[in-house]
Formats: structure tokens, sequence, C-alpha cells
């Protein structure tokens, strides 16, 4: 890069880098300030990265910063750890093998149902949400196109969605599917990265998030998340921008109510009119701008956010590949996902709401065959157990994973050399996010579209001008699609050009 | 007598007895010494206090306030100490006024807003020193200045029952003080604070009141309240020292052309409909608000409003004839309504019929002929309506040169 940034985005985790590749390719020089000695963020750390198995990108969004991730559908193997023999199945979109004929059908009926109706609300995620104060008619036509797509799903899915919107994975699922594995599959898409249990009111609009990409498949970049960071990182550098490392932000500057650039915590200054912060919303605001530039109302609202999470992340080092009980080997490109039925997923997410670890707790795994380690995020780990994060506790949690991987894995516990450990606490503290929460908000109706990061907060552009949020706490929110981080660059290349 | 059924044992079952909560007026500090000269027995509410309306007439006791000096309880007020090494910092980020001209030793009037730039309530200042101050006002703010504070290194305490206080108030109030011995008064200036003693209790006395008029307000402890009550009363025959009720200052509070919330306007925290909030801009206060200073609560919001015509906007009017207008409808050419009063009042000082009257725009900004006020009047069990032509008049009606002279005044 040559000559002073003049746009700094903080943080450079997926949708910073996104939001700095796509400022770069429209003319600007966006310098990204990452306080880790890694980009990539939650998926960029190569020895414990805290979201091992990204969605992949938005199809747009590589489009517009021309870059080619090539990536590859994972399988999804379902094992209970009540009965490990008979309790398997295998499941690749719609399609579910290892379950009755009758149980294989009714999947494939509810997944592509879900499906289409995530696909018709898909529109609003590349889009700033809509305003709910002077919706210009940009903002109308953009509705009025969701809502045509909408009418387009036909009168049976349409009432169908209408019905099943805000209520819980748990009753659907069990109308749907009946008990058991199925069941339990849809359950953990609905409810992993959050803190909701399957029951909660409203995790059936977080299972259509999770199907508005790729049709609810998941995928994985060739070679792995790196792969995904280290290109774009290359569309950032290629198209003229710079990206730092172990560069913390300290301090958000402002003269004259205006985003000045920002101070680094070595003291270093940074000048810039426009400053991206792909940090969580309250780490940006209240920490890094700081309260005495905000209103109190709207203070108080960032403060009372819900971004608790729930997920601890834990690696362990096998001296062999995993195998599931039947024997066979656990590939790279495919996940595990130890749970019975959606009522035990509920039941671990009852601890975690009390405190407490849950005694059986329900996880997704994959293998890495390169540092041979299998990646477990466990769901509905308490951020603040009662007692703390002691060794006691740690230890608890430990043992109750290696036994539900026990369950499902022939041969486990003998397999293990080594293990770490990350708790919701642990990732707060290493990623600098409130809660340690994945999506650096809870994905729930009263923090989705302009409700997300909060109410008055929509729209990326923040009060100070030339401040823009371009994080997952902005909708449309986490997982690894760049559509915050998108979103926010186009929000803040169309205030420049007025 | 009725037996008790066979079977299972009956268990007797104590029920906890709770005496009933109390739900009537709080006395205040000065309570016995008021109770023996309210006369008419009438109190009201003032903020869970019992409050004189009025001790025995209220003629005597406005004109008192006109022409003597009188005494009124204000210890129900509001009050807020904040401090700590970002009080100024919290202060000048709740009102919208520029905090940091304030110097210790002195107070100030000063309003606050919400985010969308409407007026929360009001209230005086009082900057006791560098990093210490005093808020206070009429409706309780501890929620709104904890939202406010939050981040700061400030401590706030809602200090409403340590601090009783008196509003001393009249052309001779500064001579009953002198009276007692009171040296600092001599160099008090308006909006000035001091520390002095009244017989053996310390006192805090500002220069400051709501009549247009010399008067003072004396803060002391509640222990003292008494005390310092006896000593002004003793003192107070040769300079025509009167206790008196709410509804004479209230008369003095319209002539010296202050607001009152719940009445003149509604707090943007207590009003459900969105267009019931009012502006610093409709309530014609644009001196409070100090756009060119640092962010503070609303200022986003006021630096737009500035630019725009307020929707309404209250006026000082007057009246013709002199049956007060309260709550009358305000209309143009008599047949367009365009707006009501708030408080009215024939002001006995200034021989006019005042009152505030709420406009809606363009009436009163540029239009300002041909309007009328709808004034329904009984005489003798009969209703009668009266259409009284109004006219927009400065503030404040009534302001004499004896509230600013320094020394003051030995009346």
């Amino acid at each position: 890069m040559t000559g002073a940034p003049d746009a700094i985005v903080i943080g450079g985790g997926h949708n910073g880098l996104v939001a700095a590749a796509l400022l770069a390719r429209r003319g600007m020089r966006p310098l990204v300030l990452e306080a880790r000695n890694h980009a990539g963020g939650m998926l960029g750390d190569a020895e414990f990265p805290i979201s091992p198995m990204p969605f992949a990108l938005r199809p747009e969004i590589c489009r517009a910063l021309a870059i080619d991730v090539a990536t590859r559908p994972m399988e999804t193997i379902v094992a209970s750890p009540l009965n490990s023999l008979s309790g398997t199945l295998r499941v690749s979109g719609s399609r579910l093998d290892g379950g009755s004929p009758q149980q294989a059908e009714a999947f494939r009926q509810l997944v592509e149902r879900l499906a289409r109706q995530a696909e018709a609300l898909s529109g609003m995620l590349l889009r700033a949400p809509p305003r709910l104060d002077g919706a210009g008619p940009r903002d109308l036509l953009a509705l009025a196109g969701t809502g045509w797509k909408l009418r387009r799903l036909g009168k049976v899915d349409l009432r169908d969605l209408l019905r099943i919107a805000l209520s819980n994975v748990h009753d659907l699922v069990e109308d749907e599917l009946g008990l058991g594995l199925p069941g339990a599959l849809l359950a953990m898409e609905a409810t992993l990265g959050g803190a909701m249990g399957p029951r909660s009111p409203g995790t059936v609009l977080t299972l259509l998030y999770r199907m508005a990409s790729n049709g609810g498949r998941r995928m994985m970049p060739v070679g792995g998340p790196g792969a995904l960071t280290q290109a774009l990182a290359a569309a950032v550098t290629r198209a003229g921008g710079e990206i730092r490392l172990n560069a913390p932000v300290e301090r958000i500057l402002v003269e004259g109510d205006r985003a000045a650039g920002v101070a680094l915590s070595n003291g270093e200054i940074v000048r810039a009119s426009l400053v991206l912060s792909s940090a969580a919303p309250r780490t940006t605001l209240l920490d890094l701008l700081g309260p005495g530039h905000l209103d109190a109302e709207w203070v108080r609202r960032c403060r009372n956010m819900a971004c608790t999470g729930m997920v601890a992340r834990l690696d362990f080092d096998l001296l062999a590949p995993p195998r599931l009980a039947g024997g066979e080997v656990l590939e790279a490109d495919q996940r595990l996902v130890v749970a019975a039925d959606a009522g035990t997923v509920e039941t671990a997410f009852n601890a975690a709401k009390h405190g407490k670890l849950p005694d059986d707790p329900v996880m997704e795994a994959c293998y890495d065959a390169g540092s041979r380690r299998l990646r477990v995020s466990v769901q509905f780990i308490p951020h603040s157990p009662r007692g703390g994060w002691t060794e006691a506790n740690r230890q608890m949690l430990e043992t109750s994973v290696r036994r539900q991987l026990g369950f499902v894995l022939a041969g486990f516990e003998d397999s293990v050399t080594a293990s770490r450990m990350m708790a919701p606490a642990d990732i707060e503290t290493a990623y600098g996010i409130p809660g340690g929460h994945w999506h650096h908000g809870e994905l729930r109706i009263d923090q989705m579209l302009m409700l997300r990061p909060f109410d008055g907060a929509a729209g990326y552009r923040m009060p100070v001008e030339g401040l823009y949020l371009c994080g997952a706490g902005s909708h449309p929110g986490g997982d690894i699609s760049g559509a915050p981080g998108f979103n926010a660059a186009n929000a803040a290349l169309a205030a420049r050009r007025h | 007598m009725v037996k008790p059924t066979q079977g299972a044992p009956r268990r007797r079952i104590a029920p906890q007895v709770i005496p009933q909560v109390i739900t009537g007026l709080e006395p205040g500090p000065f309570h016995a010494r008021i109770a023996a000269l309210n006369h008419q027995h009438a109190w009201t509410n003032w903020m869970g206090f019992a409050s004189p309306a009025v001790l025995d007439s209220v003629e005597f006791e406005y004109f008192a306030i006109r022409n003597q000096t009188t005494l009124f309880d204000i210890s129900p007020m509001c009050k807020y100490a904040i401090e700590g090494p970002d009080a100024e910092r919290v202060v000048n980020r709740l009102v919208t006024r520029d905090i940091g001209r304030l110097s210790p030793g002195r107070v100030t009037y000063a309003i606050w807003c919400d985010e969308d730039g409407q007026v929360i309530d009001d209230g005086t200042i009082f900057r006791l020193a560098d990093d210490c101050f005093r808020l206070c006002c009429q409706e309780p703010q501890l929620a709104w200045l904890s939202d406010i504070a939050w981040g700061f290194d400030v401590t706030i305490r809602d200090v409403s029952r340590e601090i009783a206080a008196l509003s001393l108030q009249g052309p001779t109030s500064a001579a009953l003080l002198r009276s007692l011995g009171v040296k600092a008064i001599e160099a008090l200036k308006p909006f000035g604070i001091a520390s002095i003693r009244i017989g053996e209790c310390e006192v805090d006395v500002s220069r400051t009141g709501f009549t247009g008029d010399l008067g003072y307000e004396l803060w002391m402890r509640p222990p003292d309240a008494a005390r310092v009550w006896d000593r002004l009363m003793a003192a107070g025959d040769n300079w025509g020292l009167r206790a008196i009720g709410y509804q004479a200052v209230e008369m003095a509070r319209i002539e010296a052309g202050f607001l009152l919330p719940k009445i003149d306007f509604l707090s943007a925290r207590s009003a459900l409909r969105t267009n019931r909030p009012s502006t610093p801009f409709e309530l014609g206060l644009d001196a409070m608000v100090d756009l060119a200073k640092p962010h503070f609560n609303g200022r986003r919001a006021l630096l737009r409003l500035a630019g725009e015509r307020p929707a309404r906007k209250l006026f000082a009017v007057e009246i013709e004839r002199d049956k007060p207008a309260a709550n009358a409808l305000v209309y143009h050419r008599r047949k367009r309504e365009v707006g009501m009063i708030t408080s009215a009042l024939w002001s006995p000082t200034c021989k006019r019929n005042i009152a505030y009257a709420w406009l809606d725009a363009p009436f009163g900004q540029t239009g300002t002929d041909d309007l009328w006020v709808e004034i329904y009047l009984q005489r003798e069990i009969r209703w009668e309506r009266r259409m009284a032509r109004c006219r927009i008049v400065d503030k404040p009606f009534f302001v004499h040169q004896r509230r600013r002279q320094t020394p003051p005044a030995n009346m």
C-alpha cells in the first residue's frame, strides 16, 4: 500500500476482511488492524480455530471480491450416545441414510420445504435491514421484492412459514419427524452457537437463517478454514489494502463528532475519516468509542444486548483417526453430531441456563487429519458456571465430553494423547467478544433485521459520523457468511458518494 | 357450634399479619411548625410529603411574597449529589448548557433531554466544588442519572431526605437575614452560594428562587430544621415574615416566567403519546442549549431540530379583561382552533391577565394577529362563554431590579 490509509477496519476476522477487500476494490486504501497474530478472527487460528466448520461465503460476495474459494459439502453423521450401534444416521442435504424409509421421506420433505422458505427470505441477507423510520423508496422496493418472493412460495408453503416462523424447533421436529436422531440434528442446527434451547420460541427462525446459506448444507473450503482466511486476506492486499497483525486498537478517535482514526495500544495514532469495526458492538461502542459519545438510552440498549455465548471448544490430539462405533473412519469432509434427540439438546440447555454444566453435553465435531486433532464444539456450556471456571469445572466438562464421544467413537478414550479447552469465558478474553458469543449477539427475533444489533443501531452507520459496525453483531448476523462486512462496506461507500 | 369433620387432622395455619402499608402523606422536616400555622388544613401531595396549599389566605400570602418576606418549605424537591473525578463530565453529558462555565460556589438553571431532544426535566445545578455537584429538580431522576453516568467515575446519591430546605423570598428577605447577623449576603450575587450560621445551625444559602424578586433558599440538615425555622420566625416580625403555601408560590412562579413540568410541559419520560413531549426550542429555551459543546444527551437530535421550525411553541400571552384563562382553547379569527392555555393568572402586581399558551405553527411564530381565547366563566351558578383577545408578549411578566442588586437592598 502506498500513502496513508483512508479507511481503518478494526479486526481482521472474515467480516473485517470482506469489508476491507470491498473498500479496496472500490478504490479506497483500507488498513486492517488485527489484535492477534493471525488474520481470520475466530476461524483464523490454525492451532485452535474457534469455529472450525464455516459455512461458505455467499457466492455474491465471492463474485464482488473476485475470489474463488473451492468448497465441498460436508456429510453429517448424527450419532446417539445412548444407543451407539443402531443410532447412527448419515445426512447430506435433504438426503438421510441409515434410518427407515419413512424417516428419510419425512426428513426430505421437511428440509426441502424449509430450504424453499429460507431461500425466499434470503434476499434480506445481502441488503441493509429495512428501516423502521423514514423508509425510502429503495427500502420499500427491496421489501416488496422479498414480499414477492414469499408470495411465490405458494399458499401452502407461505401459510406454513407464517405458522412456524416464530415457533420453536422442538415442536416442529416432533410434529414432522417424531422422536429421534433426525430431530436431534435439526435441533442442533437451529441452536448451535447461540444461547437458546430447541424449545425456545424463535428457534425455527434461526434454523431458517442457517438454511438460507447453501440450502442448509455445511460447506468446507478445500484446504480448511485457513484457505478461506488466506483467500480473503489476499483479496485485501491484491486490491491495495493493508493488513497489520499484532496491532490492537485501544480507542476510536473522535473530532467534532466525526471519526478521525484510532489509537493503538502501543500509543500509535492512525488517522482516517472512515472507521469500520468488526469487533462486537459492545466492544466497539462502549470500550473503543466510549459512552461519552453516545446518548444514555443508546448505551443502555447496547449494554442490555443479549450476547452470552454457550459454546465451549475442545481439541483432542488422537493417536489414530477416530472410528465410528460401526468401524468406519470419520473423514475430513464429515462432521459428527452427537445428540440423541431434540429433548436431550433441550436438557443440556436447561442445565446451562441455570449455570450448570450439562451431564450429557451435545456437540458437533470434525477431524483434522493434518494435525490429528478432533475439533469439538460443545453446545450449551454456561458462560459463567456456578463457582466460575475452576479446575474442577473444567475437568468435569472434559470428562463428560470424553464420555459422550466414547459412546459414539470406538476406542476414543485410549486414543487421546492431549487435549485443550476454551470455555465461553476464554473465547471472550482471547477474542474480545463480550459473552464469548459466536455471533457477537444472540440471533433471535428481537435482535434481528432492523433490531440488530439493537434498536436504533441497525444499518451499520453509527451516530458518530464515519463510524460503521461491520461484524457479526450487525445484520444479518453470525456464521461465516461475510454478509455483515459486505453490507457495511456498501453502506459506507454509499454515504461517501452523497 | 361447628365440629371439625373427622378424617385428616386439620392443620391450624396461623395467618401472618402484616400491618398495612401507610399510603398517606409523610410529614416533612418542618411539618409540626407548618401544621400549627395551617388554619385552612389544606395539604397537597408533593413527592409524598404533606405540603401546605394555603395556610390562611392566598391573597395575604401572595402579597407577602411581593411586599414582605415569606417562608415556604421546599424540602420535598428531589436532590441528588453527583461527586467524583468525572462529575463535571457527567453533568455536562446530562444538561444542554455548558456546565464547564459554572464556577464552584455558583448555581445555574438547566434542562436535560432524551435522545430525541425532548425535555425530560428542568432544575437547578449547584456546583459545590470542582468535582461536587447537587441537582435539584421536581421529579425523581435517579434511574436516569444512573443511565447517564454509566461508564464514568462518579458517585450519584439521592440526598432528598438528607437535606431540608426553605425558600425565603421577598423584598425584605435580605433585611431579615441581616438582622440575624448573616454577613455573607452582602457579597452574595444572584445564583451564588454561601455557608452561613443561623443560630447554632450550619446552613447553606443560595440566592435563588422562583419569584423574580429578591430571595434566598436555605439548605440545612433535617435535625436543624425546626430550630432554623424558629429563629427566622422569631426575627421575622419586623419584616412581615409569613409562612405560605403552594398556591401563592404558584402565582409568583407564573409572573416570574418559570415553567412547571406536568403543567406547562410533560416530561419525555412520563409521556405516553409520541407528540406530547416538547423540545427546548418549543419551550422557548433556546438559550439553554449550547450546541457548540461536545456530545451531550440528545445533542444530535437537537442539532437537527435547531434547523427545523417547531411544530408548536409555548408563548407568554396577555389576555384582555380580567378573567384567568386556565385550560382555555386558543382560536385564530375566533374560528380555527390553534392552541391551548396551560398556566394562567390575573397578576395582581402587573395588573395584567397573563398566561402561557401552546400554539401550533405558524401561529405565534409568524402569524401573531387575531388570536382569541375562549374563557368559560361561572357567574352565580350560570356558565358563560367569553371570547377574549390575546396577544403574545415577552417573558417574564414580572422581574424586579432588586433581584440582581448586590449588596441587596435593605427594605
